[in-house]
């Protein structure tokens, strides 16, 4: 039973971190950056479900919905003002690229959270569960309701992001834009259109998880740095750019995390995480599934 | 001869230099290191500003101390003792003040009292509960917060009188956590060697504790012990009743950081807090002195909502400096020092004086107040809460009430 319980909430744990992946993994692909604020755009969905519920009194759904359009706003304003000279060559090429878009990120990051910090106060914010009750028993377990429907909610996401990507004309010019910026710009991509929408995608994604793990973890300020971590291990575990490898990768640590800290030792739970990650640089340096990725 | 005498003048001329120069000020500095912005505990870092300026507005209306309003300055450290290390430093050198107090958080106070020590100038402890503050036997640092020996011991006093006999603590990764478990330890070796203690330490910064909880659901303790403060400890009580595991039937939940009398309390934990018995530093029920009459209706006026112990504490902490200050006529360091070590001060809660005992009762308000209660109800306010324990008040925990399921 207690094995049952470890993978069963471990792959709940890591549906969560698969989502929060896949925004950043999207932003990888198309830019090659890693986003230092993608944490913070979580903090903003967490604090749009549960302020506009508890404070302007909107039901649940309208207000994810709302949560994962101000994420995808936040995207598109952070992209047209801060990311867009990546590509434009206003930063020029190569390390200097790199810092740029280090810093800026980080600067995002720490801006936000002050921000936030400022207009909302100090105290932490449970957002509401999706379901009236905090708790039910099935099978003489309890589980928490709201945690398995968000669960759902999630891996029906992110079934819905890989559609996009594989199966719509805006994924396959992603697809392309994140193969060749300038092979895709020569047929006729508008790939900073591309770059907008991918933004825009990775920050409703990454709000949508952000509203549905408000009530589980609350809205408070710094809540962005846990899965801002948690996606850098599960990107670079499941190679940087692969949508696939954020899913595997995401399931995979959230089942790993749980043995470790079950059987190994929980203080060390947030260490076997890094462990995965040296070993993957070590081992397979472009992750799981980073090979192939590249290839399609 | 000459060179001698010119060297005597100028020596005494830049010490009256000195002398003039604190006296010229225009009010008396107090600095204060709090936690303003994240990592740190911004909530308490809010409750203790509210009480520091509480009392600061009582002692400016009432005429100031040695006739000057009293200025506090204010120095966020988000709860990183480097940081807090290094505003006592900027208070003490650049801006000049005179005594620092307000500090909330252990290990910053740790780093902060280093600096205190090294410039001799006297700092109140206004929350910081770990022992190890104590233990380094500074003559500077005086202990108006509660101590974690006093809170281990009560809740040891408790656990004996409850007759439980499997208890499972879940503490956070700081200096506080780990000090008050381990103090638990020993206290509960001494009252009840019979109970099964076990002490988990839990990252702080962690959202999901599911992992430490799931192995709980195999061999149910009678009781678990949460040291930890928010909002991880919200997260954790949360996880623990959807889990099934506390407040329930089976086992008790004991909250030994004396969150649910926060503000926000109810807001985050919902229905995981009915059933919490909680260790605190304040009831309604329990009786205020004077000075406690008055802060409390100064902070009800301008708050609208009952204050809790850190407002408490955070007050107590001004007027004791200030009470130093006035017995000394001198806000030179050495001499408020001696004062406060002379200290019997009816504060908030009751008269305070500091042990001169070493160890970690050193300087220590070693009677400190604390009462035990029980949340009944969901969004259950403070004055409605079950008190079992308190001044006064003998403990009684067949009053205690068992959740159904």
């Amino acid at each position: 039973m207690l094995v049952f319980e470890i993978v069963f909430t471990g792959l709940l744990m890591g549906i969560f971190y698969a989502l929060m992946a896949l925004g950043l993994t999207l932003i990888f692909g198309i830019l090659k950056i890693v986003n230092f604020a993608h944490g913070e755009l979580f903090m903003l969905g967490a604090y749009a479900y549960a302020v506009l519920v508890l404070r302007a009194g909107m039901a649940a759904v309208p207000a994810l919905l709302s949560a994962v359009l101000l994420g995808a706003l936040a995207g598109v304003v952070v992209e047209r003002l801060l990311l867009r000279p990546l590509y434009t060559g206003q930063v020029g090429a190569g390390p200097l690229r790199d810092e740029y878009a280090i810093i800026v990120t980080f600067g995002l990051s720490l801006f936000l959270i002050n921000l936030v910090h400022q207009l909302m106060g100090p105290y932490p914010l449970k957002g509401p569960d999706l379901t009236a009750t905090s708790r039910i028993e099935v099978f003489g377990m309890f589980v928490s309701p709201h945690r398995l429907l968000a669960s759902a909610l999630g891996a029906l996401t992110l079934g819905a992001v890989i559609w996009i990507i594989r199966g719509t004309v805006w994924g396959k010019r992603v697809q392309a834009v994140a193969q060749n910026r300038f092979g895709a710009a020569i047929v006729g991509i508008d790939h900073t259109r591309v770059s907008t929408l991918v933004l825009a995608m990775s920050g409703g994604i990454v709000a949508l998880s952000g509203a549905l793990l408000a009530p589980l973890f609350h809205a408070y300020p710094d809540v962005g740095a846990f899965p801002a971590v948690k996606s850098f291990v599960v990107v670079v575990l499941g190679g940087m750019g692969s949508i696939a490898g954020s899913i595997v990768g995401g399931l995979l640590l959230g089942v790993l995390e749980n043995f470790g800290a079950i059987y190994l030792s929980y203080e060390y739970r947030d260490t076997f995480g890094f462990v995965i990650l040296m070993l993957v640089l070590l081992l397979r340096p472009h992750g799981l599934f980073g090979e192939r990725t590249r290839e399609v | 001869m000459i060179t001698r005498r010119w060297l005597m003048m100028v020596g005494l001329g830049l010490w009256v230099g000195s002398a003039v120069t604190v006296d010229a000020q225009e009010t008396i500095k107090i600095g204060a290191p709090i936690a303003m912005s994240p990592p740190g505990s911004v909530a308490q870092g809010k409750e203790v500003r509210d009480g520091l300026t509480i009392a600061q507005e009582m002692l400016n209306k009432g005429g100031g101390v040695l006739g000057k309003k009293i200025e506090i300055l204010y120095e966020d450290h988000q709860g990183i003792p480097e940081k807090g290390r290094a505003a006592v430093e900027k208070l003490i050198t650049r801006d000049k003040v005179v005594a620092i107090t307000g500090e909330h958080a252990s290990s910053v106070t740790l780093a902060d009292i280093d600096v205190a020590h090294r410039y001799n100038i006297p700092l109140v402890n206004t929350n910081a509960w770990s022992d190890a503050v104590r233990l380094k036997g500074y003559p500077q640092v005086f202990n108006r917060s509660n101590y974690n020996t006093r809170v281990a011991e009560a809740m040891a006093d408790v656990i004996a009188r409850m007759k439980v006999k499997n208890v499972v603590a879940f503490a956070e990764n700081t200096d506080y956590g780990t000090g008050q478990a381990e103090a638990m330890k020993k206290a509960l070796a001494k009252v009840a060697p019979d109970v099964k203690f076990t002490s988990r330490v839990l990252d702080r910064a962690a959202k999901d504790f599911t992992p430490a909880v799931l192995p709980l659901k195999a061999d149910r303790p009678d009781m678990i012990v949460t040291i930890m403060i928010p909002p991880a400890s919200y997260v954790l009580m949360n996880q623990l009743y959807e889990n099934g595991i506390a407040p329930s039937k089976q086992t008790w939940l004991y909250d030994g950081a004396g969150v649910a009398d926060y503000p926000e309390f109810w807001d985050n934990v919902k229905d995981a807090g009915v059933g919490l018995v909680s260790f605190g530093l304040y009831h309604p029920k329990v009786a205020l002195t004077k000075l406690g009459k008055d802060v409390r209706e100064a902070y009800m006026a301008k708050e609208k909502r009952e204050p809790n112990r850190l407002i408490f504490q955070a007050a107590d902490s001004l007027f004791l400096l200030a009470d130093a200050m006035t017995r000394a006529r001198s806000t030179e360091a050495d001499a408020v020092i001696k004062a406060l070590r002379d200290t019997r001060f009816e504060g908030v809660l009751g008269v305070i004086t500091f042990d001169k005992e070493p160890g970690i009762y050193f300087q220590q308000w070693k009677n400190i107040p604390f009462v035990t209660y029980q949340l009944t109800a969901k969004g259950q306010q403070l004055p409605d809460t079950l008190l079992v324990q308190g001044p006064g008040i003998e403990l009684a925990v067949d009053k205690l009430m068992r959740p159904a399921r």
